[in-house]
């Protein structure tokens, strides 16, 4: 039986082969079944890396990739760093920043680990909690501030649907349509999707 | 003393047209092709078609999800008022309001571009003729004065400048919304046929697809125009030339006639008077460039700056003959400010037809035109107003506050949306003599000039009738079956509409009006204003082909009274 200890004392061999010093996190990370921390595609200039980490995370697991590429990959969390650090006043990003803040401190309380450590399956399950829960409140009453999930929700899809595979692959887009039909079946209107 | 006579000979022309926008571009075209050497100066850049920035970028091509940035907004802060002119894609066409600062005793909202073209680049195109409903209110009502033409007079002058811009449209014979030379009229959509259909049943009202100045059909008489692409990005200039603007249409057709001088970068300040032979010689210049100060001359002069700027230049002109402004005997200049008010109105949501669609992008939208105050229709204030609204199906921003997220999103949005429609309602504003701009000398311009204030609010009138133009929107759209229908109301500045007219108004009488029905200054017979600044009053629809028809007449009249040496 593979006991903790065993675990544990592995690993020190191992990386004492590798000619490695271990840090104890990544020792906790292997330990608890958690990841390493994630590469970034790009260089934030907004946020801390850290917190560009959680943010494509998250960006990602809103629109993931499929048969079409991800948020990711189309540059979305680039995309959300520019956008709050040039369009969002000064209030706005202490409330961007406030949110993630706490959504990092739920996800810790939650998780027993920070979000960008946590594993795919518990960084899914959260995100899906939060991000319900926000849904729910703002059908309730609908003039409520936009909580952060919601907020970076709509950021991921706004730099995704005006990126090009967001635009022509997910949704459809016509450069110059040259004509305007009014009413039409939604089979004969292009490939049937909907308008960029 | 020869070197003087030299450079005033040089700097001396038939006409001299102050702007490029809608009617100046016009003065340019019909001045110039008349035969007048004609001088046309612009306070901005020069901007040819078909080069405009950022006309055939892709979403993905312009930063910041084509959103201002905070710097932006620094610099044009009033110009972002409108929520749509300043956009990475626009906002090119809107001025530094840091350099071209006004000051607001009360709220005014004053959206302009500094550069050829004006805003015949960035104007919403919708195109309507008034009626005598329109004309002869004032007398009606008693309310400032009486319009000194009627509809007769200027239909000649709507038929002459539709079929050239291009209007397309609908044939309706609506009364209060005469008909035009009109190209043919783009669709309306599904649940705008819906609409139209519950409309005429249920109110006997009418709904017509929007008339608007764009090329639907060639244009034969400026082969140099394409024919709209319904691409939707007109507000950034259209390379095709599918919409009418003074770029694309006017000013080449000035430049053809070899009579035109295009001189940008000239900010005009002043109108010089000569006290002896009783005529304005010409026109004070700032080169906005290098800050040198120049002079002009010409037999007449027709001053198509904008309203609120043209009304500056006569403000700004002081002379032994004209002490409280230029041809300000009526002391009418400066006042009755009028815009057109909106941001009220109603939409919601329609089930069903989901298995209905649309393909390209229709820069237009629907049009109910006036019925309020007509036949047995009475309300608790005077005039009405008419609506523009448009139907779609929802994009992918309906789903940000829904519960799909991950790949069902993605499927989800990919997918169009409910349909939804809304209307917003577009009132008449009453002339009001103390609703007025003045020259604030206590603050300058980047060119050391001082600057507009304005003092002008919406009155008891106005408010009455927005109350209708929420209402009434709901009633219309509850009764053809529109689902979850709220109803908004955001007043905003006078300005907000970008349909400012009236603060050189035309009359009958020199006593209690700038400008005779000619566009002509009652008091100095060589100077004509034809921007909206001689609207007497302000009907609801759109105001640009009216300028255009009575830009067109009075040029007209201004050769032939040339031909007869009035002038």
């Amino acid at each position: 039986m593979n006991t903790l200890i065993d675990r544990r004392e592995a690993l020190r061999k191992t990386a004492l082969l590798m000619g490695a010093a271990v840090s104890a996190s990544t020792v906790s990370a292997f330990l608890y079944g958690c990841k390493s921390t994630p590469e970034l595609n790009y260089k934030p200039v907004f946020f801390s890396e850290d917190q560009a980490r959680l943010i494509s995370e998250v960006a990602e697991i809103i629109l993931p990739k499929t048969d079409t590429p991800g948020a990711i990959e189309v540059g979305v969390p680039n995309f959300i760093d520019t956008m709050v650090k040039d369009c969002y006043n000064e209030e706005d990003q202490k409330k961007f920043l406030d949110g993630l803040a706490q959504f990092e401190e739920a996800a810790k309380r939650e998780l027993g680990d920070s979000f960008i450590q946590s594993n795919a399956e518990k960084q899914l399950a959260f995100v899906k909690k939060v991000h319900e829960e926000a849904v729910n409140a703002a059908k309730v009453d609908s003039k409520l501030p936009r909580p952060f999930i919601l907020k970076l929700k709509e950021l991921t899809m706004l730099g995704y649907f005006v990126s090009e595979p967001g635009a022509t692959k997910v949704l459809q887009y016509i450069a110059v349509p040259g004509a305007y039909h009014g009413c039409i079946p939604l089979a004969e209107a292009g490939n049937g999707k909907a308008w960029a | 003393m020869n070197l003087n006579v030299e450079a005033e000979k040089k700097n001396t022309y038939d006409a001299i047209v102050v702007g490029t926008g809608i009617t100046g571009g016009w003065a340019a075209k019909e001045l110039s092709e008349k035969g007048l050497k004609t001088l046309v100066l612009e306070r901005g850049r020069d901007v040819k078609h078909p080069d405009y920035p950022t006309a055939t970028l892709n979403p993905w091509e312009l930063p910041n999800a084509n959103m201002p940035t905070q710097e932006d907004l620094k610099k044009q802060g009033v110009q972002a008022r409108t929520g749509y002119t300043i956009r990475q894609s626009s906002k090119h066409w809107f001025v530094n309001d840091l350099e071209h600062p006004y000051t607001e005793t009360k709220r005014a909202d004053w959206m302009r571009g500094y550069h050829v073209g004006g805003r015949s680049l960035t104007w919403g195109r919708q195109s309507y003729r008034w009626s005598d409903l329109d004309f002869e209110a004032n007398l009606k009502d008693g309310i400032a004065v009486d319009w000194p033409v009627r509809y007769k007079e200027i239909e000649p002058w709507y038929d002459y400048v539709e079929k050239y811009i291009g209007v397309s449209g609908q044939v309706e014979n609506y009364p209060a919304l005469p008909d035009g030379k009109f190209l043919p009229p783009m669709d309306l959509n599904c649940v705008e046929l819906e609409l139209k259909k519950s409309l005429k049943e249920k109110f006997d009202r009418l709904l017509t697809i929007g008339r608007t100045a764009h090329a639907t059909a060639p244009l034969p008489h400026t082969p140099w125009r394409g024919q709209c692409q319904f691409r939707d990005l007109c507000i950034r200039g259209c390379p095709f030339g599918g919409y009418f603007s003074s770029n694309s249409c006017t000013l080449p057709a000035a430049e053809k006639s070899n009579n035109m001088t295009l001189r940008p970068h000239s900010a005009v300040y002043e109108i010089i008077y000569d006290e002896q032979k009783g005529k304005a010689t010409g026109v004070k210049v700032i080169d906005s460039e290098t800050g040198e100060q120049l002079e002009f001359y010409a037999k007449v002069i027709f001053l198509c700056a904008s309203t609120f700027a043209s009304t500056y230049i006569m403000l700004n002109s002081i002379s032994k003959r004209f002490p409280n402004g230029f041809g300000n005997d009526s002391g009418e200049l400066g006042c009755n400010i009028m815009d057109h008010h909106l941001g009220v109105g109603a939409s919601g949501q329609v089930e069903g037809m989901e298995d209905k669609y649309y393909s390209g992008r229709r820069a237009n939208g629907f049009y109910i035109p006036r019925y309020q105050n007509i036949g047995k229709d009475k309300r608790d204030y005077l005039r009405g107003f008419g609506y523009q609204g448009g139907g779609s199906r929802q994009g992918w921003g309906r789903a940000v506050a829904e519960l799909a997220i991950g790949a069902d999103l993605k499927d989800y949005v990919s997918h169009p949306g409910k349909w939804s429609i809304g209307m917003g309602g577009f009132g008449e504003i009453l002339p009001v003599h103390s609703n007025r701009m003045t020259i604030n000398h206590n603050k300058k311009d980047k060119n050391g000039l001082s600057v507009i204030d304005f003092d002008a609010e919406y009155k008891e009138n106005e408010y009455k009738m927005r109350k209708d133009m929420a209402n009434d929107a709901a009633e219309m759209l509850e009764a053809a079956g529109v689902k979850n229908v709220t109803k908004r109301d955001r007043v905003d500045g006078p300005g907000i509409g970008i349909h400012e007219m009236g603060t050189a108004r035309m009359g009958r009488d020199p006593k209690t009006s700038v400008l005779n029905k000619y566009n002509q200054v009652h008091a100095c017979k060589n100077v004509f204003v034809t921007d909206g600044s001689f609207m007497t009053s302000a009907s609801c629809v759109n105001p640009s082909l009216t300028y255009m028809a009575f830009t067109a007449r009075a040029c007209d009249f201004a050769v032939s009274e040339l031909k007869k040496q009035n002038l």
